[in-house]
C-alpha cells in the first residue's frame, strides 16, 4: 500500500472520526447534556478557529522568509482576547442581546437596520474569505503533494480533482451539521465540538514536531536557541512598520473575520466562558507559536535550498525518516484547513442568505412574508446553497490562481480587506454619534482603497490591473499609482495599502458621521449599543396598532417551524395573561419575535418581515398611547362626574321649586277650603234660615214668602252652580267629557261668550274690542267646550279687572299651524308670583272679589288640553293677557 | 444590573474598601492591553545592526516571557473578576 493510499485512508478515517464526534455532540445536545458541550474549555478551543491551515503551515514559512514577523499574527489576537474587559465582554452582551447572526448583521443592526450595509459587508466578507477558503484547499493539496512526491508523485490533474472532492466533503459536513436547525443563534453543538477536536488535533501536532525538532534534531533547548542564533536568524531584524502594522491587523482580523465573529460572538453560550478564554486562548497561541521559530531554522538548515519552507513541518520529519510524525503533521494541517472552510462556510452562508438572497427573495414576493410558501424550507434552502456556493466559489479561487503566491501573502490580503469593517464596528460600539452613512462612506472609501492597491494586484501584476496603470497610475495621474498613492512610495506594498485604506476609512467615516443626522431607529440602536450595560435589552418598540397575531403566528410558524412558534406565542400569551395561544402583539412581543426571528433569517429580514404585518410602524406609541388612554379616561370620568353633579343641582333646584309650588299650594288648599267651607256655610246658613222661617212663620205675607222662597231659591242656584264647576272639574280631568264636535266659526263662539258673559250680574258692562273679519275662521271642534272657556276668560277679565273703564281686547292670530286667540284686559295684570299659580285648583289670585270658587281657569285649561290646544297666561305691557291657543288642523279640517 | 456604586458618575464619592479594590481591579483589566501592546513594540526600537544589535535568541525568550507573564496576569485579573457581579445575564427568555 502506497504512502498516498494510506493517507487518503487516513483522511478518510479521520473525517468519518470528525463526523461522529459532531453526530455524538448534537446527539448529546438534544438529549440536553450541554454541560460539558458548552464549556469554557471547548469555548477557548473554538476560538482556534484563527489559527488556520496558513497558520500551521505559513507560519513556519513566514519565520524562514521574514523572520520574527509571524509573531505578529498571534499577537495581535492576543492583545484582543486580553482586551476582554472592555472590549470582547460588551461585543458579546451586544451579539447576545441582539441576537447578532454574523459580523454584517452587527452592522447593520447598529446602524438602522440598514439591508444595504448589510449586503455591502457580505459582499466584502465573500470577498475577502474566498481566497482563504482557496488557501485551505491549497494547503492540502500541497500537503497531500508532499506525501506523493515520496512514491510517484502527483499530476496536477490529480491535485484540483482532489481538492474539487475535499471541498465537497467539506460541503456536505457543513450543510449536514451547520443547517440542521434554523435559528442561527442557537450553537452548532456538533460543528463546535468538531472544531474543539480539530483544535486539540493540530496543538498536538505542531507541539509534536516542535518537540522533536527542539530535543530530537536540536538536542535540547540551550542548543535549540544557539542554533537559531547561528542560523541566518541571527540578530533580531524586522521591519518595523510591518511589526506594527501587523499587530494591528491581525488583531482587527481576528475580530472582523467572519469565521472568528461566529465562533466568539455567535456560538457563544455562556458571557463568562470569555473569562476562561481571556488567557486561555493567549496560552494556546503562545503555545502554537512557540516551537515554529526552531522548526524553520531546522528546516533551512537539513532542507536543501528551493524547498518550500510553508511545508517545512511536513516535510522535516519526512526528511528524518520519521512517517508517523509526519502523518500526525498532515493531519494537523488537514484539521486546520477543514475546520476553517467548515466554519467560514457556516458564517458566510449565514450572512449571504440572510442579507443578500432572503431580501431579494422577499423582494421578489408580490404580498411579502405572509403569503402561501414556506419560508422556514426557502431560509434553509438558501443557506444550504449558500455554503455549496461558498466552498464552491473558494475552490474556483483556487483553480484559477493554483500554487502562484505564497501562502502568507493571500491571507494578509484577506485580512486587510475584513479590517474595514473594524472602524463602523468599534465606532458602533462606543461611539453614539457613528452614522449609517458615515459607516457607509468609511467602509466604501477603505473597500475601494483596498481593492486597488491590494486586492486586485495581488492576482499578480497584469491579470487584472493592467500593466500600464501600475507603471503611470490610474487615468496617467502619477499619484494614483496602486502602489504609491499620493506619491509617497518605498512602503511594503501591504503597509501601503492598509494606511491609506484605514486612514480614508476611518476619515471618511468619522466625518460623515459628524455632518449627517442619524434616524430614530439609528440613535435608538446607537444608545442600546453603547449603553448595552446600562440599560435592560430592547431593541426598539413595535407599535402593534394593526399587527394581527395570527398573521405574524403565521408568518413565524413559517420561518421557526410550527411547534417552536406555537411554544414562543404560548410562552408570551401566558406572560401577557390572555387566554388562548395568541398573545395580543404588544410592542414587547413584538420585539421578541423579531428578535426571535432575527436569529434565523437575520435583524434587517425580520424587521422587514413584521414591518410589512404590522404596517410598518416603527415608533412605539404604545405606551405614550396608554398614557394618554388613561388620562382620557380620568378626564371621561370627571366630566361625567361633573354632568352628573350639575343634573343632581339641577334636580334639586326643580325639587325645590317644586316643593315651593307645593307648600304654596298646600296653603292656597287650606285657604280654599276655609273659604269653600264659609261659601258653602254662608248660602246653607241663609237656605236654613229662611227656611226656618217660611215653615215657622204662619201668617207671612205672600210677598215675604215669595221673597224669601226666591232668595232660597238664589242660594240654591249658587251652591248648585258650585258643586257644577266642581263636578265639571273632576269630569274633564278624568278624561270622561265626551267632545261634542261639530262645525261652525270662531265669531259664532266668541259671539256667544260675550252675549253671556260680558255682563255680570251686578250689571257692570266690560268693554270688548273684536276684530269681526279676523274672527272669520271655520272650526271643528266642540264649540260648547270653547264658549265656556272664552266665557270664563271674559267673566275673569269683567270680575278682576281693575280699571276704572275695564277693556277687554280680544285678538285673533293665525301662523302656520295654530290659530291663536289673545284676551288682553288693560287692567293692573297678575302677580308675577302668582302666574304659575293660577291654572291650579283652587287658585284664587285674590280674595276681594270672592267671585268663584276658584276652579275657573283649571278647567279651561283642562278643556283645552281636550281639545289639542292650550290656554296660557302671557306676560304683557300691560294688564293681563291670557293665550288661547287651537292647534290649525282642528281648523283646518273644518274647512 | 449594574450596582448604583459601580457605575461611574454615580451619587457616591466614596466606596467601601471591597468595592474600591473591585473598581481598581477592573481598571488593571482595562490597562493590560496597553501594558502588553507597550511590551511588543518595544522590539521596534531595539537596534537592528551593528553594536548591541539582539540576538534572535534573546529576542524570542523576551517575547515569550512577555507571553507568559501577561497570560499570567490576565488569569489573575480574571479570576478576581470573577464574583463580580454581572448585569442582567438575559433578560429576553
Amino acid at each position: 500500500m502506497s504512502t498516498l493510499n494510506l493517507l487518503v485512508a487516513v483522511c478518510i478515517t479521520y473525517v468519518l472520526f470528525l463526523f461522529f464526534v459532531a453526530f455524538a455532540a448534537d446527539r448529546l445536545a438534544l438529549q440536553g447534556k450541554k454541560a460539558w458541550l458548552r464549556s469554557p474549555l471547548i469555548y477557548t478551543l473554538s476560538l482556534s478557529i484563527y489559527c488556520t491551515a496558513w497558520t500551521f503551515y505559513g507560519a513556519v514559512g513566514s519565520a524562514a522568509r521574514n523572520g520574527f514577523e509571524y509573531l505578529t499574527i498571534y499577537l495581535g489576537p492576543t492583545l484582543v482576547m486580553i482586551s476582554w474587559w472592555w472590549l470582547l465582554r460588551k461585543l458579546i452582551r451586544i451579539g447576545r442581546t441582539q441576537k447578532i447572526t454574523s459580523i454584517a448583521d452587527l452592522i447593520s443592526s447598529r446602524y438602522g437596520k440598514s439591508s444595504l450595509l448589510a449586503a455591502g459587508v457580505t459582499i466584502l466578507a465573500v470577498i475577502g474569505t474566498t481566497p482563504y477558503i482557496a488557501l485551505q484547499l491549497q494547503s492540502v493539496t500541497l500537503s497531500f503533494s508532499v506525501f506523493a512526491a515520496q512514491s510517484d508523485g502527483l499530476a496536477a490533474q490529480d491535485q484540483a480533482q482532489l481538492a474539487f472532492w475535499l471541498s465537497m466533503g467539506l460541503a456536505l459536513f457543513t450543510v449536514l451539521f451547520g443547517t440542521r436547525n434554523l435559528d442561527a443563534k442557537e450553537r452548532h453543538d456538533g460543528v463546535v465540538m468538531a472544531i474543539a477536536v480539530e483544535a486539540v488535533v493540530k496543538l498536538i501536532a505542531l507541539l509534536s514536531v516542535g518537540i522533536f525538532v527542539v530535543w530530537g534534531v536540536s538536542g535540547g533547548l540551550s542548543e535549540a536557541l544557539n542554533r537559531i542564533d547561528a542560523s541566518e536568524f541571527g540578530e533580531w531584524h524586522t521591519d518595523r512598520s510591518r511589526w506594527a502594522g501587523l499587530i494591528f491587523l491581525s488583531a482587527a482580523a481576528f475580530l472582523c473575520l467572519p469565521r472568528t465573529f461566529q465562533v466568539l460572538v455567535v456560538e457563544n453560550d455562556d458571557e463568562s466562558h470569555l473569562r476562561t478564554a481571556s488567557w486561555a486562548f493567549p496560552l494556546y497561541l503562545c503555545l502554537i507559536s512557540l516551537f515554529v521559530v526552531p522548526i524553520a531554522v531546522v528546516g533551512l538548515d537539513i532542507m536543501p535550498d528551493g524547498s518550500n519552507p510553508d511545508l517545512f513541518v511536513l516535510t522535516v520529519p519526512l526528511a528524518l525518516g520519521e512517517n508517523g510524525l509526519a502523518m500526525l503533521s498532515f493531519l494537523g494541517g488537514f484539521s486546520s484547513a477543514t475546520s476553517m472552510v467548515i466554519v467560514a462556510a457556516i458564517a458566510l452562508s449565514t450572512m449571504v442568505s440572510n442579507h443578500i438572497v432572503m431580501p431579494i427573495w422577499l423582494q421578489l414576493r408580490p404580498r411579502g412574508a405572509s403569503v402561501s410558501g414556506d419560508v422556514r424550507a426557502a431560509v434553509l434552502l438558501a443557506r444550504r446553497l449558500s455554503i455549496v456556493g461558498v466552498v464552491m466559489l473558494g475552490y474556483l479561487y483556487f483553480r484559477l490562481s493554483s500554487g502562484g503566491e505564497a501562502l502568507a501573502s493571500i491571507g494578509l490580503v484577506a485580512f486587510c480587506g475584513l479590517a474595514q469593517v473594524l472602524p463602523a464596528m468599534l465606532g458602533g460600539m462606543f461611539w453614539r454619534g457613528a452614522t449609517r452613512m458615515g459607516a457607509f462612506a468609511g467602509l466604501t472609501a477603505g473597500f475601494a482603497i483596498w481593492l486597488y492597491t491590494l486586492y486586485l494586484p495581488s492576482f499578480g501584476v497584469g491579470t487584472i490591473l493592467p500593466m500600464a496603470i501600475i507603471d503611470n497610475g490610474l487615468f496617467g495621474l502619477e499619484w494614483l499609482k496602486p502602489n504609491a498613492l499620493f506619491g509617497i512610495a518605498g512602503l511594503d506594498q501591504l503597509m501601503h495599502a492598509l494606511l491609506w485604506s484605514m486612514l480614508f476609512n476611518v476619515v471618511a467615516f468619522a466625518g460623515v458621521s459628524l455632518i449627517t443626522f442619524p434616524s430614530p431607529l439609528e440613535r435608538l440602536q446607537a444608545a442600546q449599543f453603547v449603553n448595552i450595560f446600562e440599560r435592560s435589552a430592547n431593541a426598539r418598540s413595535w407599535s402593534g396598532g394593526t399587527a394581527q397575531a395570527e398573521e405574524l403566528m403565521v408568518m413565524a410558524q413559517r420561518i421557526l417551524g410550527a411547534g417552536e412558534a406555537q411554544a414562543l406565542f404560548q410562552r408570551h400569551a401566558r406572560r401577557q395573561g390572555t387566554r388562548g395561544d395568541l398573545p395580543a402583539p404588544t410592542p414587547d412581543f413584538l420585539e421578541a419575535l423579531e428578535r426571535e426571528l432575527g436569529s434565523s433569517v437575520g435583524a434587517a429580514t425580520a424587521h422587514a418581515m413584521v414591518g410589512q404585518i404590522t404596517g410598518g410602524m416603527a415608533i412605539s406609541v404604545e405606551d405614550l398611547m396608554a398614557v394618554a388612554d388613561e388620562t382620557a379616561q380620568m378626564l371621561e370620568y370627571s366630566a361625567r362626574l361633573k354632568e352628573q353633579s350639575e343634573e343632581l343641582s339641577r334636580t334639586a333646584l326643580e325639587l325645590r321649586n317644586a316643593n315651593q309650588k307645593l307648600t304654596r299650594l298646600s296653603i292656597q288648599k287650606d285657604a280654599f277650603l276655609s273659604q269653600i267651607s264659609h261659601e258653602l256655610r254662608t248660602p246653607m246658613t241663609s237656605i236654613r234660615a229662611f227656611s226656618e222661617i217660611l215653615r215657622d212663620t204662619d201668617q207671612m205675607n205672600p210677598e215675604d214668602q215669595s221673597r224669601y222662597a226666591s232668595i232660597i231659591h238664589d242660594e240654591a242656584q249658587r251652591l248648585t252652580r258650585l258643586l257644577d264647576d266642581l263636578l265639571d272639574l273632576s269630569v274633564v280631568e278624568n278624561g270622561q267629557v265626551n267632545l261634542n264636535l261639530r262645525e261652525g266659526t270662531l265669531r259664532d263662539a266668541l259671539d256667544r261668550a260675550v252675549s253671556s258673559a260680558a255682563i255680570g250680574e251686578d250689571g257692570v258692562q266690560l268693554k270688548i274690542e273684536r276684530d269681526a273679519a279676523k274672527e272669520e275662521i271655520l272650526l271643528h271642534t266642540d264649540l260648547d267646550r270653547l264658549s265656556q272657556v272664552f266665557i270664563n276668560l271674559i267673566a275673569n277679565a269683567r270680575k278682576y279687572c281693575d280699571a276704572k273703564a275695564p277693556k277687554l281686547v280680544i285678538r285673533v292670530m293665525q301662523d302656520a299651524d295654530r290659530v291663536v286667540i289673545d284676551f288682553q284686559d288693560n287692567g293692573s295684570g297678575i302677580a308675577p308670583d302668582a302666574v304659575d299659580m293660577i291654572f291650579e285648583k283652587f287658585a284664587r289670585v285674590s280674595d276681594q272679589k270672592a267671585g268663584g270658587a276658584g276652579l275657573g281657569l283649571a278647567i279651561c285649561r283642562q278643556v283645552m288640553t281636550r281639545l289639542g290646544g292650550s290656554v296660557d297666561y302671557v306676560p304683557a305691557s300691560r294688564g293681563a293677557n291670557f293665550r288661547v291657543v287651537l292647534p290649525y288642523r282642528t281648523a283646518l279640517a273644518a274647512q | 444590573m449594574t450596582r448604583a456604586t459601580d457605575r461611574p458618575g454615580s451619587p457616591t464619592v466614596f466606596h467601601e474598601r471591597r468595592t474600591y479594590r473591585k473598581r481598581r481591579v477592573m481598571d488593571a483589566a482595562r490597562v493590560t492591553p496597553v501594558l502588553a501592546l507597550i511590551l511588543w513594540i518595544i522590539p521596534m526600537i531595539w537596534p537592528q545592526e551593528g553594536d548591541g544589535s539582539v540576538s534572535s535568541a534573546t529576542a524570542l525568550i523576551y517575547i515569550f516571557f512577555v507571553w507568559a507573564g501577561i497570560i499570567l496576569l490576565t488569569w489573575g485579573l480574571s479570576r478576581l473578576l470573577a464574583d463580580v457581579p454581572d448585569e442582567s445575564s438575559d433578560s429576553e427568555t
